[in-house]
Parts: structure tokens; sequence; C-alpha cells
């Protein structure tokens, strides 16, 4: 199981769950796994597109994806993942 | 006797005032607080009210609620481009439920798409003659975004709707939404080499005449137009106007050729000189004339409205409501003859609207 620790904005998804544990070999199916178990997160997450929302940051075990292998980071049981959103806040 | 509710769409948050004479307004509801709102609707038939919540950072989305904005739920099947469009969801614009097709309520969003429900909200499917439209590679957005923004269906003809993008201009649609060609001839494209092009014009905000279904009224990024004959072409209206660049427009529907618009300095984006103004014409463009009791005036007034902050009611005598990107609401309950300020201090105003409730 990999461990994955939710921001506070999409609590509603996970019924205010903050830590949920799924199944996943990669941060793809670790996010395809949160889709099964708590509807509409793959969309709060990865633009209909298929890739990473620009302003979603996620880290595996405190290193961004986006500087490992993206949404095809190898994950293994046990690890931990946590999702933010960016600092964008100017607007 | 009749209550006017004003839905106020803000950077942050919707309002919700009331009024039962038009004169005394209370500000009853903050609610989607803290959410990006373009725009909202109450729908009359179901009192089902919707709005936009876009939101930069997990994915814009379609909200509606039951109880007047207490509460709110996501449709069980929202708008999102299917993969293969290779598009994704930036904003929301515009919500039109229909006046006459039962359950039907249309959204228009950024990337240029329009889309609809035939279950009061409930499922969405996206309008596929406009996606695969041949030109529509070609299209460019405005600094909003490529956005669809304005949905006018027409009232005497059901397979007939035009739209407006920005910036792409304004587009008709005569088989129910199968096929669209452009309807821009005679509006003008300054930011362009060719000044008439077929389309990429930035049309700002499309209304329709009541009474005449073939009359349109356009406020654009290049001038305020009117056509005759349902966009086959159009007639600069601009006339007495002190410039031609604004983004409302709005129009009496018991005096179909009163107009309301508010013009702004194109790079300030606020009012000219030191007044505060909205412009009325009662002559379909003809003349215009300046609206400002009541309005504010001093050195530093700057104010700006954005395409969806004007609205007119359909009282006789009219209201008219005039939303700022400073957070002001002004509304006049008498053709704009006078104002008052109805609120102040929220965030920018993206959208007013009203609704008669009996």
């Amino acid at each position: 199981m990999v461990r994955v620790h939710i921001p506070s904005q999409l609590l509603q998804r996970t019924g205010r769950r903050r830590v949920v544990d799924v199944e996943g070999g990669t941060i793809r199916s670790v996010i395809e796994a949160l889709e099964r178990d708590y509807p509409g997160l793959l969309f709060n997450i990865c633009r209909e597109t298929g890739d990473l929302r620009p302003f979603v940051n996620v880290f595996l075990e405190g290193e961004d994806v986006r500087y490992l292998a993206g949404l095809e980071t190898t994950v293994s049981s046990g690890d931990t993942v946590h999702i933010f959103h960016s600092v964008a806040g100017g607007s | 006797m009749s209550r006017t509710m004003l839905l106020a769409s803000t950077k942050r948050g919707l309002f919700l005032l009331s009024s039962e004479d038009r004169k005394e307004w209370q500000i009853d509801r903050h609610t989607m607080q803290g959410k990006v709102v373009y725009n909202a609707a109450l729908d009359p038939r179901t009192g089902r009210m919707f709005a936009t919540d876009n939101n930069v950072f997990f994915g814009s989305k379609l909200l509606y609620s039951d109880d007047m904005g207490e509460t709110w739920q996501e449709p069980a099947r929202g708008i999102e481009f299917p993969e293969a469009s290779g598009l994704a969801l930036q904003n929301l614009w515009i919500i039109e439920p229909s006046e006459d097709e039962p359950g039907r309520v249309y959204v228009g969003v950024d990337p240029a798409s329009l889309w609809v429900s035939d279950d009061n909200g409930e499922n969405w499917s996206m309008n596929e003659g406009l996606q695969s439209h041949p030109t529509r590679e070609r299209w460019n957005p405005g600094n909003g975004g490529l956005c669809l923004h304005s949905i006018v269906r027409d009232h005497s003809d059901k397979d007939r709707m035009w739209i407006g993008i920005s910036a792409v201009g304004c587009m008709r649609t005569e088989d129910g939404g199968k096929t669209w060609t452009h309807a821009n001839k005679n509006t003008r494209q300054d930011f362009g080499p060719e000044l008439y092009p077929e389309y990429g014009q930035c049309i700002h905000r499309l209304v329709q005449h009541p009474d005449k279904p073939d009359v349109l009224y356009q406020q654009n990024h290049c001038g305020v137009y009117m056509s005759e004959n349902g966009g086959d072409d159009w007639i600069d209206i601009r006339n007495n106007l002190p410039g031609d660049f604004g983004f409302p427009i709005a129009l009496d529907r018991h005096h179909p050729e009163t107009l309301y618009t508010v013009v702004v300095e194109p790079w300030g984006r606020h009012n000219y000189g030191d007044q505060f103004t909205v412009y009325r014409s009662q002559d379909a463009g003809g003349s215009w004339e300046s609206l400002s009791d009541g309005l504010p005036n001093g050195t530093g007034v700057k104010l700006g409205v954005l395409r969806h902050g004007m609205w007119a009611d359909t009282a006789d005598p009219c209201g008219v409501y005039v939303g700022t990107n400073t957070g002001q609401i002004f509304a006049s309950d008498d053709r704009g003859d006078s104002w008052q300020m109805i609120a102040d201090f929220l965030p920018p105003v993206n959208a007013v609207r009203a609704v008669t409730l009996d």
C-alpha cells in the first residue's frame, strides 16, 4: 500500500480523511486508484489531457515527481505521497 | 409583492442581495466563499442556482444549489473535455438556463466550447459542431482566454443561436448547433493586419432584441454594433460615445431600443476622466446620453466594468445594475436616470444578474 496525504481543499472527496492508503506501482496508478476510491480526484489532480495540473505538485518520499519520472515515477509499497497545490497566490 | 434578487459573482465568492422595492437593498448571503465565481444564474423554472467555481489549482467546475446557495453540489456528469479532444478546461464563463426548452441549460467555457444539459444541469455534453469547426485551429484567445462568454438562443426559432467568443467573434447556427458560421461582417479588428476579417474579432458581449429576433447588439473590443439581419452584417452604433472600447451591454426588455453600456479607456480600463458613467441610448444606438446622477465623481474615481458586470432586469421601468472591478455595485430603479451604490468593499465583481421573484 502507498500512503497518500490529501490537501485540505480536496478533503470533501475523501470524507475528510487527510491520509488514505491505495495500491499502485506508479504515481499514475496511484492517482487512478484514488479516483476509483474517491471519484473526482483524478480531475482535481490531472487535466483531461492526462497530465498533472500545472499548479498541483506531487511529492514521493519528499521528492517532486516532476523532477523524477513524472506520472510514470515508480512507487513501492510503504512509500508516502504528498499532494499539494503550488504557491500561486498573486491574483 | 415581487422581490428582486441580485446575484453578484466576484473574484472571491458569490454575494446574494435582495430588495422588496429596488431601493433598499441588503446582502443576504455570501456563499461559494473563497471560490472564483465568473458567473451565476438562478433558473426560475426550478429554483436551482448555478455558479462557476473557477479553480486554477484543482480544476474548474460548475456547481448547483437547490437551497438558494446554502449548500452546493457537483453535477453527476460535469463539464470535462474528452481526453481525445486534447483540450483541458480552463474557466467556465457563462451560464444560460433556456427560457423555453424544458430542462435545458447552456454553459460556455474556455477553451471555446458550448456545453448543454437537458436535465437541469445534472449531466453535460459538449456541442460537437463547434468543436469540429474547420477554422478552429486558427482561433486565438483574448486576454481572458479563448472564452465563450455569450449564448443567445433565438426565442423565435429553436434551431437558431448565436454565441460570442473572444477573440473569434460572433458565430451563428441555424440547425440546432450541428454547424456554425462566422457572423462578423463589418465588425472591426484593430489588432490584426486585416481590418474586417471573416473571424478573429474580439466580441465582448452579445444580446438579442426581445421582439425583433433578427436584431442583435454587441459591445466589442473595437466598437458597439447592431445587426438587423441576425448577424449577416453589423452597423457601427458608437456615434457620440466617448470611446468604443467596453465590455458590457444590456437592454430594456420593455423598450428594447434602449441600450446600456459602459465604455472605458482602452489601456486603463476605467472610466474616462473623473466621472464614472453609464451610457444609455434610447434609439438603438443612434445617440448616447451620459448617466451619472448618483455615480461617483472625483480625482481617484477609476472604475471598470467587466463583460458580465451589467444587467437590466425585466421590470418596467427597468432596473439597471452595474458591478465594478473594484467591488462596488450601483443600481438604478428608474432606467438609469438615477443611481445609488447598494454594495461596497466586495471583491472585484465579475458578473451581476437580477432575477425577479414572485
